[in-house]
């Protein structure tokens, strides 16, 4: 075993997941909250692949990958989205968007 | 044998089926031969039947076959079981006989009606369900068929179903009859508990002697018969069953349907006499009804009401006979009033028919000039009816009010009501003949080509006129038994009269009769004796109609009236739009949740979770 513990890079995922989770809870623009979500996708991928170490198993390398595929898509639908309400001149402030509401 | 009931019972069923499936591919006078031919062929069967049973002893000649298992239900199982005995081939020949005889009649009567394949069709079930009641090997077959004429019979009295009244009929004949059909499910039940079984030996056997379950047994079963029969206190839905087609009324409430009550008490006549109580009142219940339609009869103004009550009449002798306990007497009256009580139907029929509907007494005299031969037809039946001889009448009658002297006092007081009844039922009679055939008024034109109409008419009519005329000689107690010793087997009378008893009932209702046709030419042809004013209560049918819209009807109506009032609106309807009101101001609560702000549904999703995690990790 080189490096340092498994538990330390669980520590790193947990920090990464809760700032994640911070920025789209405190966060107004759509663009930092999609940035948000990807470091909280990214705090699991890395808990994933700590686990996959530990238990010397390569299903959770496996599953962060898929991950990866699922928030590159997630993105580019995204990124899409803020860049068409950018255009069309809405502020980007999710607060304001609430027409979808029923 | 077996095969011979089997094809016997299955022909009308085929019929039916084929008319039905055929529809209109089917030509509509097709249908009328399609539907006699089967029923010929069924009473040829039931002939095969009775020629092969006469060859065999009389203690073989009882026979049930099963063909399957009809039922099966934990411990009990019922097959579907025919039992051919002596008692069944009798009444199969009836029923067979008399309806082909009445089906080939139709095919004139209906001619140009509108929906004759409807007709023929419903004719072909009821055959079906007659002989599926009389043939069935068990009490529940039994009940079956009893249900199925009872809904044959709705269908052809409600067969004009534009008629407001027909229709009416038809319902009020339907539910009297259920009411029957549910006294004998009871009936049924309590056997089921009491034996497990129901086919007829192992019940007999098995079932209780005397006791409050073998008179409650023994009241559901009457119960049953007295609907069906139409005896009094549900006997109100025979007169209004003349609604339905002539031949209809001559086959169904004349000849089979109606003395299916009669077939029940003395095939089931162990059960009957281990409730004397229960015998002697559906004895009280036949004197009092063949008393009331004989008065009821004299003052009705429609030719074939005043047919209807007289059979109710009749079938209350049947009543007072087989509850008498004198079944092959019962039985053997049951058989010549088939004959010229079909006769005196389809007769009168004829006069219908040419008189294009016409069915007030009022209004159809004369008709004795213009239609001989039906007029002779019509007379033959009058005189078997009132029962002089050597018309069949006589014959069984007469063996009836002969049977009852055997019961001691209670059977004189019965002798005295069915004396009585044989004087009215002489005066009804005749002055019906005396108005609608005797008198030479002036008759209405006929609207008809022919003069007594066609050929299938005329003929059947004749032929029941040959055994309303002959047909008592199968029998002259106590002289000539041969019926009485055919039926011993399967319903062992307990009451035989003895030759004075014969001879003196015989001597008074003859008399009795007579003066009642006297008294009838006296009042309607001799103009000699005055006809009293009809007494009102007469002429409203003794209010039994009145009475029971007066305990049924108007309770009924007067409870759901008020629950409408007191429940329905206010607790039903009322709750329903409270029920809908709370719905709305919830949903309306709710959706204020819904405010649009993500971030708010993150937060309350990141909360959930935490106190998931919260909850997992403190109870694990």
């Amino acid at each position: 075993m080189h490096g340092p513990d498994v538990g330390w890079y669980l520590v790193l995922a947990a920090l990464l997941f809760v700032t994640g989770a911070l920025g789209v809870l405190v966060r107004r623009s759509p663009l930092i909250i999609l940035l948000s979500v990807e470091i909280m996708l990214n705090g699991a991928n890395l808990a994933l692949i700590s686990f996959a170490r530990r238990l010397g198993h390569a299903d959770g390398q496996v599953f962060a990958i898929a991950v990866m595929a699922v928030a590159a898509s997630e993105v580019v639908v995204g990124l899409g989205l803020i860049v068409a309400m950018g255009r069309r001149n809405v502020e980007l402030d999710v607060d304001k968007l609430r027409t979808l509401r029923g | 044998m077996n095969a011979a009931a089997w094809t016997c019972l299955a022909l009308p069923l085929a019929s039916a089926l084929a008319i039905t499936a055929c529809g209109t591919s089917l030509s509509r006078r097709a249908a009328g031969y399609v539907s006699t031919a089967t029923a010929f062929g069924s009473f040829g069967a039931a002939l095969a039947a009775f020629a092969l049973m006469l060859g065999k002893t009389p203690g073989e000649r009882a026979q049930a076959t099963t063909s399957w298992t009809w039922l099966s239900a934990g411990r009990y199982s019922f097959g579907l079981t025919l039992l051919t005995d002596q008692l069944s081939v009798l009444m199969m020949l009836i029923v067979a006989g008399v309806g082909s005889l009445i089906v080939a009649y139709s095919i004139g009567y209906m001619d140009g009606e509108d929906e004759e394949r409807r007709y023929f069709a419903y004719m072909s079930l009821f055959l079906f369900s007659m002989l599926l009641l009389v043939q069935g090997g068990n009490l529940l077959l039994l009940l079956a068929g009893w249900g199925m004429v009872g809904l044959s019979s709705y269908l052809l009295i409600g067969f004009h179903q534009e008629r407001p009244a027909a229709v009416a009929a038809a319902k009020k004949a339907f539910v009297m009859n259920a009411f029957g059909d549910a006294t004998m499910a009871l009936a049924l039940f309590l056997l089921v508990q009491q034996t497990g079984r129901l086919d007829y030996g192992g019940v007999f056997a098995a079932a209780p002697h005397g006791g409050a379950v073998a008179n409650l047994v023994a009241l559901g079963l009457l119960g049953g018969a007295v609907a069906k029969s139409a005896q009094i206190p549900l006997h109100t839905w025979l007169p209004d069953a003349m609604e339905g087609p002539t031949p209809v009324s001559a086959l169904i409430h004349a000849a089979t349907m109606v003395t299916a009550g009669v077939y029940l008490i003395a095939r089931t006549h162990p059960l009957f006499e281990n409730a004397y109580v229960v015998e002697d009142l559906a004895a009280g219940l036949g004197a009092a009804t063949l008393l009331a339609a004989g008065l009821i009869a004299l003052v009705q103004v429609d030719i074939k009401r005043v047919i209807a009550y007289s059979t109710m009449s009749q079938i209350g002798y049947m009543f007072v006979g087989a509850a008498g306990g004198a079944y092959p007497s019962g039985m053997f009256h049951l058989m010549t009033h088939a004959f010229f009580k079909a006769l005196l139907f389809l007769a009168a029929g004829i006069a219908i028919h040419a008189l294009a509907g016409e069915q007030d007494l009022r209004r159809m005299t004369g008709l004795g000039r213009t239609m001989p031969h039906t007029s002779r037809a019509f007379l033959v039946g009058c005189l078997a009816l009132v029962g002089i001889p050597p018309f069949a009448g006589f014959f069984s009658k007469d063996a009836i009010l002969a049977a009852v002297l055997d019961r001691g006092a209670f059977g004189w007081v019965l002798f005295a009501c069915g004396l009585a009844g044989t004087f009215l039922t002489g005066l009804y009679t005749f002055r019906l003949y005396f108005v609608v055939f005797g008198r030479t008024g002036a008759a209405r034109p006929h609207l008809h080509g022919t003069r007594e109409g066609p050929v299938s008419m005329v003929s059947t009519v004749t032929v029941l006129a040959a055994l309303s005329a002959a047909g008592g000689f199968l029998q002259l107690a106590p002289v000539w038994t041969p019926l009485t010793t055919w039926l011993t087997p399967a319903a062992e009378p307990f009451a035989e009269a003895s030759s004075w008893e014969e001879a003196l009932a015989s001597a008074a209702a003859v008399a009795l009769g007579a003066a009642g046709i006297y008294a009838a030419y006296a009042a309607y042809v001799a103009r000699t004796l005055r006809i009293p004013a009809a007494w009102p209560a007469l002429e409203r049918k003794l209010y039994w109609d009145e009475l029971y819209d007066v305990l049924f009807y108007r309770p009924a109506d007067l409870a759901a009236r008020a629950l409408r009032r007191f429940f329905e609106q206010p607790v039903v309807a009322g709750s329903i739009g409270e029920v809908g009101r709370g719905f709305r101001l919830g949903a309306g609560e709710v959706s204020r949740v819904q405010s649009g702000l993500v971030r708010a549904y993150v937060l309350a999703l990141a909360g959930g979770l935490a106190v998931l995690a919260v909850v997992f990790l403190s109870t694990r």
